[in-house]
């Protein structure tokens, strides 16, 4: 089989030859160390993308698919790019106007909220998305052809909401002013809308819904909240993904547990990221709902990937596939972002354990 | 139900106006200032502390309560003023250098001024340099949180910037937030640690009392 297929098969909930591997997210620092070894000239590992210049940018990128291609990744996660313009040395605003504030510890984060109650949709144009950022999901399909699965970082209802609004203030604008809060929400799932044509056109196979909604204890907001403000939307975006013959993930940090029942009636083929130390434990979800989820992801990226052994990791894998694995419906992967902090070595360690002891028919160990 | 009995419950559900009234209310019928934000809007505070740390209600709630008691606290401060009535503490709060996530923070700020204290927030991403900076001889807390595995570190840098900086010895410092735990608190030194804001508000209690 090749990526592709692996993934389209866990996602369906069977058998392929192997655990599939997928890397969902990964920070610039992990992809030049891991790439280093089969790639000259990679930038210094501290450099943010937004500080390169073109050269290194395209060295960037033949890094990523090379992480992919020499590990056997068999899912490639793509996202937008040019929506963002730099503004200032620290930096950069996206096509809603959000401004967001560049740093050395990861993404960029979300500092100024251009929309910040009702009168500041008066006028408000929102963005159309366009075709040429999707230039990493094209460069991508071109690359792999059918070999892997292409995935797509949607932003969700949630994300995009709160970037708009501000976290705190979308919150107390779900008891202060509801439609606000909707109006919101409905401009965000138009753009999604949109954006999902051009996705589909450009040859996606898997879309995520990416939309944090839970930090290690509970979610960010309330179960009835969730259900009034953002998961109707969000279910919207599955059931078109579906319509189109797209498979549709949910991503979100954190503890799911107390959203899990909505979650799995909204419809979503597989989950992501698992955090095990938010109580996300692969052997009690596979009981729970194995049957009608895939699980992508749950090996720690907080401690283990950082911290352990690369004989840690390889016990943490085989241990995994042996709570999750069987009937397929598992695809490896860690358990958040491979982020600035992660030992190259154990993500290595983490690919190679998949790829010895993910073959099915799985062996009792 | 007394007065200040509906204050605090009413505090928890959050309404601006019903909160405000009722602290004019309690004003005009001459309670102390300092007995109705006790009794009243700490009193709700704490209840909200804990129906947060059990998980009856979420952020959202805790933001809108915490809306409420500003709102009173807002009148009682000149009558508080007027009386002689003092903080419970003085506390510097910031998330460390690097770090953007304030939301946990700014709970902390929440639980910590629904116990009384005076709470001068620095925001995100502070400079150790920046907490020293803020450290007024009323300061007594020094409170600091990081989410990140690669932030945390820069606990420990604070801690010793507060020590070579000769202000060690003058605060208690109390850290949590994601991946700190009880551990890191020993290994950097640190005077104590609470895993969530309401904790983290107890334990500053106490360490306050432990200085008086
Ligand atoms: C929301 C969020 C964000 C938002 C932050 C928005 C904001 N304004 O804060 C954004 C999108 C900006 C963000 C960015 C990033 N994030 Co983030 N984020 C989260 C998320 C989903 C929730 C955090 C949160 O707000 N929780 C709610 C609050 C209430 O919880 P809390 O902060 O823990 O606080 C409570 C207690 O800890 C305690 N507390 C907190 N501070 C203090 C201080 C004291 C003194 C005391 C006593 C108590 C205390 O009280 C609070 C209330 O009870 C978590 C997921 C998770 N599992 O937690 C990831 C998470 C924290 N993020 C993570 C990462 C990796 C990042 C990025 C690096 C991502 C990237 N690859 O770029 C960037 C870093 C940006 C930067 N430089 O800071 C990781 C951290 C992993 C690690 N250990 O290093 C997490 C755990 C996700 C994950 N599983 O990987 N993030």
């Amino acid at each position: 089989m090749n990526g592709l297929e692996r993934i389209i098969t866990a996602l369906s909930l069977k058998e392929p030859d192997r655990v599939p591997l997928y890397i969902h997210a990964i920070n610039e620092k992990p992809i030049i160390l891991i790439a280093r070894e089969h790639l000259e000239g990679l930038p210094d590992p501290e450099k943010t993308f937004y500080d390169m210049n073109d050269n290194e940018k395209m060295l960037m990128l033949e890094a990523l698919f090379l992480v992919h291609e020499k590990h056997d990744i068999d899912g490639f996660t793509s996202l937008e790019f040019g929506h963002e313009e730099r503004i200032a040395e620290d930096e950069v605003r996206d096509a809603w106007g959000v401004v967001y504030q560049l740093n050395p510890f990861g993404l960029p984060v979300a500092k100024h909220h251009p929309l910040k109650e009702k009168s500041d949709l008066v006028g408000f144009v929102p963005p159309a998305p366009k075709k040429e950022n999707l230039l990493l999901l094209m460069a991508a399909r071109e690359r792999f052809r059918d070999t892997k699965a292409i995935f797509w970082m949607m932003r969700g209802t949630f994300v995009l909401s709160w970037r708009l609004t501000g976290m705190e203030n979308l919150m107390l604008k779900m008891f202060d002013d509801p439609d606000f809060v909707h109006s919101i929400a409905r401009m965000t799932y138009e753009y999604n809308v949109q954006m999902l044509d051009l996705l589909v056109e450009a040859g996606l196979d898997v879309l995520i819904i990416e939309d944090d909604i839970a930090d290690k204890n509970f979610p960010l907001i309330s179960p009835d909240q969730f259900k009034e403000f953002i998961n109707p939307y969000n279910r919207k975006l599955v059931e078109l993904g579906h319509e189109k013959g797209l498979k549709v993930i949910r991503h979100s940090d954190g503890n799911l547990w107390p959203l899990l029942d909505i979650l799995l009636e909204t419809g979503y083929d597989g989950l992501n990221p698992l955090e095990p130390q938010a109580g996300m434990d692969l052997k009690k979800l596979k009981e729970y709902c194995g049957d009608r989820l895939c699980f992508l992801g749950n090996i720690d990226c907080i401690d283990l990937l950082p911290n352990g052994t690369q004989e840690q990791v390889e016990e943490t894998v085989k241990q995994a596939i042996s709570d999750a694995g069987e009937g397929g419906g598992l695809i490896i992967s860690s358990s958040n972002s491979l982020h600035p902090g992660v030992n190259p070595d154990n993500c290595i360690a983490m690919f190679n354990a998949t790829k010895n002891y993910g073959r099915y028919p799985l062996n009792r160990f | 139900m007394t007065l200040l009995e509906e204050l605090a419950q009413t505090l928890q559900e959050g309404d601006l106006n019903d909160t405000t009234g009722l602290v004019n209310r309690a004003v005009t019928e001459g309670i102390p200032a300092e007995t109705i934000l006790k009794s009243g809007l700490i009193a709700g505070m704490d209840e909200i502390g804990r129906k947060f740390q059990d998980g009856e209600i979420f952020i959202p709630h805790m933001l809108l309560a915490a809306r409420a008691m500003n709102a009173g606290i807002d009148i009682l401060k000149p009558l508080l003023a007027e009386s002689g009535a003092k903080p419970a503490g003085h506390v510097v709060l910031g998330t460390v250098k690097g770090d953007h996530h304030d939301i946990g923070k700014n709970l902390v700020r929440i639980m910590l001024e629904g116990k009384g204290f005076a709470v001068n927030d620095l925001g995100i991403d502070v400079q150790p340099k920046d907490f020293v900076d803020a450290i007024t001889e009323e300061v007594q807390i020094v409170a600091i949180s990081a989410l990140l595995s690669t932030t945390v570190p820069f606990i420990e840098e604070t801690i010793q910037t507060l020590e070579s900086a000769g202000v060690r010895d003058q605060v208690k410092v109390i850290i949590g937030g994601g991946v700190v735990t009880q551990e890191t608190a020993e290994k950097f030194g640190a005077d104590a640690y609470g895993q969530d804001a309401a904790i983290g508000a107890v334990k500053a209690m106490e360490l306050i009392e432990a200085l008086n």
